[in-house]
């Protein structure tokens, strides 16, 4: 009888991971559009935001250029893990590929992980063009310490995990119903604005800004920039990466449940 | 005696539906009202399939034939009634009984549609953990079995249909499972391509034993590899055994063809057989096979009469499909789609 070894397990998904970078890389034109399109937005980033902060010195208490090198960096991040396509979930849902997917061995979540993380690693050329020109411009600086820029690792990997959580989940939609652009639409738009990834959070309003700390978005992305600029120290740094550890627990949890309930319906009430 | 490989008792699927009455506004109050109606797609059937053995599953569209499958394959979870499939009921450990079937399903692919057609079997290699020899030589076999040489680096989305279709058998092969289904695998396909699909079917089934459940409309590909049928329509069997038993239960009659040059062939006839269409240079015959050997026919024939050539029809076996059908459902309660 076949046992299943966590060697067994990653040597499953290996393929899929490497299905994901594979697909990126199959269209060329299209990540060569992805490089160039960041580096002319991050040198326009750094060349506008120098223009409204022109005779500020601090605005909502950020000066300019922790507020141009978060620009940059928000973008850079949004590149690599927040591309419109996310999930080939949706199309093989709607395709009816998914019945040979539940077929596999491994399980759908887990592949699904496993091609997005391929799919990452993919652009990761396109985040690495948009980084380079900002510290090039002097836009972008690095962390101050090396606890911070190893915090911040910590941070991302959490944030990361994240985002790709709540874009399986936005996309198992698909097994309720087939009409899921607008679902994503609103998600990318919302997710974009709540996690911080157009705007920093410091210059939301007052009374936006309780509600967005407890939602799970302002983990993804303004977490691991504040942990980039040195903004927490000791037990806040530590709260912060426990807040998002946290999240990404209950989103996973979720996860599974939601996939339950999908599972429930494809078999029995047969898709 | 051998232990079946695949046991179905009983098995019932059925599917609920919102209850949409015509009139007006139906849309709208479909989305209020919770009338519900029920359709049984399949109605507790019972069959069971040898290891080794190539059995045909037919049926007309909408018969129950893929929800039939789905269970088999544990995508879908069977109102009542029980699967078992190599010792194992499919749907309740999904995951071990991934490595025990293969399948494909004409009208979808389960390749990955950007990449090379070589990628998809990498993924395949992965999934199912196969170790890089074993891979390597079986991918050489199969390589050679469909000549998949000229299209193996090629992304699937350029793939002609025949090509897909080879790479789908491959792709559900590699990891060499003991049962495979084949949903409609030669839909669409040309002469060469379904000659090219029947052979590497054959050869999986002779050579390595597989046990293969065919879900086909074509009949050739039923005379051709399936020595065993079942066939269903609105959810029940009809027929469950051999093709050639089924032939000769509802073949009646059989045909045969004289040409002739020398004489006026409509002034042909025999005491064995009933001439049922002359002209000069060619008459049909029909005799009952039930009370009359074929050679009785032929020799009574040949003896009596100058004749050029002479052919004993084989009996279609889509004929004797049509009859079936249409002898137990009229045509108009057929509802379509599969």
């Amino acid at each position: 009888m076949y046992v299943d070894t966590l060697n067994t397990r990653l040597i499953g998904l290996r393929g899929l991971y490497r299905a994901g970078y594979r697909s990126v890389l199959a269209y060329r034109a299209d990540l060569l559009f992805g490089v160039v399109g960041l580096v002319i937005q991050a040198t326009l980033t750094v060349v506008v935001w120098r223009v409204l902060y022109a005779g500020h010195d601090e605005v909502a208490g950020i000066g300019s250029s922790t507020a141009v090198a978060y620009a940059v960096l928000a973008a850079c991040i949004q590149s690599v893990v927040m591309p419109w396509q996310f999930s080939s979930l949706p199309q093989r849902v709607i395709r009816g590929q998914i019945g040979v997917d539940m077929m596999r061995p491994r399980s759908l979540i887990s592949q699904n992980l496993a091609q997005a993380v391929g799919t990452m690693v993919g652009r990761l050329p396109i985040g690495a063009a948009g980084l380079i020109t900002g510290l090039a411009l002097g836009g972008v600086q690095a962390p101050h310490s090396l606890l911070d820029l190893l915090a911040w690792v910590v941070s991302m990997v959490l944030g990361i995990a994240n985002i790709m959580t709540i874009n399986l989940l936005v996309s198992m939609t698909a097994f309720w119903t087939l009409e899921i652009g607008g679902v994503l639409i609103l998600y990318r738009f919302g997710s974009a604005f709540l996690s911080g990834a157009l705007i920093p959070l410091w210059f939301m309003p007052g009374w936006l800004q309780p509600i967005i700390s407890w939602l799970p978005f302002q983990a993804q992305i303004y977490a691991p920039l504040s942990i980039w600029f040195g903004t927490r120290h000791g037990a806040e740094l530590l709260g912060t990466l426990a807040v998002q550890l946290g999240w990404v627990l209950v989103l996973f949890l979720l996860l599974q449940l939601v996939w339950r309930r999908a599972v429930h319906k494809v078999v029995v009430l047969g898709g | 005696m051998t232990t079946p490989i695949i046991e179905v008792a009983d098995l019932t699927k059925e599917f609920w539906r919102p209850d949409v009455r015509p009139g007006r506004f139906a849309g709208t109050r479909s989305l209020f009202t919770r009338a519900r109606k029920i359709t049984k797609a399949v109605d507790g059937i019972s069959f069971h399939i040898d290891p080794g053995e190539l059995v045909g599953f037919l049926g007309p569209n909408g018969a129950g034939k893929s929800t039939t499958i789905k269970m088999l394959t544990g995508i879908l979870v069977p109102t009542s009634g029980t699967v078992t499939v190599a010792g194992q009921v499919p749907w309740r450990d999904r995951r071990r009984n991934a490595r025990t079937i293969g399948a494909v399903f004409g009208q979808r692919t389960q390749l990955w549609y950007d990449l090379p057609l070589r990628d998809s079997f990498e993924i395949i290699r992965d999934l199912y953990t196969m170790d890089p020899a074993t891979y390597r030589t079986r991918l050489g076999e199969f390589t050679e079995l469909l000549d998949l040489d000229e299209f193996i680096d090629t992304p699937v989305r350029s793939l002609s249909l025949g090509q897909r279709m080879r790479g789908d058998l491959v792709a559900a092969m590699l990891y060499a499972p003991p049962i495979l289904y084949l949903d409609e695998p030669t839909v669409g396909l040309d002469v060469v391509a379904k000659g090219k699909i029947r052979e590497f079917v054959a050869e999986v089934n002779a050579g390595r034993r597989t046990t293969v459940i065919l879900t086909t409309h074509d009949m050739d590909d039923v005379e051709r590899l399936c020595r065993r049928v079942v066939i269903i329509d609105h959810g029940k069997i009809l027929y469950e055994g051999d093709v050639e038993m089924l032939k000769a239960q509802y073949v009646t009659s059989r045909d045969i063809v004289v040409h002739c040059t020398d004489f006026d062939a409509t002034t042909i006839s025999s005491p064995f057989a009933q001439v049922i269409s002359a002209d000069p240079f060619k008459a049909t015959l029909r005799f009952a096979p039930e009370t009359t050997a074929a050679p009785k026919v032929v020799h009574d024939l040949t003896s009596r009469y100058p004749i050029t050539d002479l052919s004993v029809l084989e009996p279609d076996l889509e004929d004797v499909i049509r009859q079936l059908y249409t002898e137990r459902t009229p045509a108009a309660a057929r509802n379509t789609g599969s």
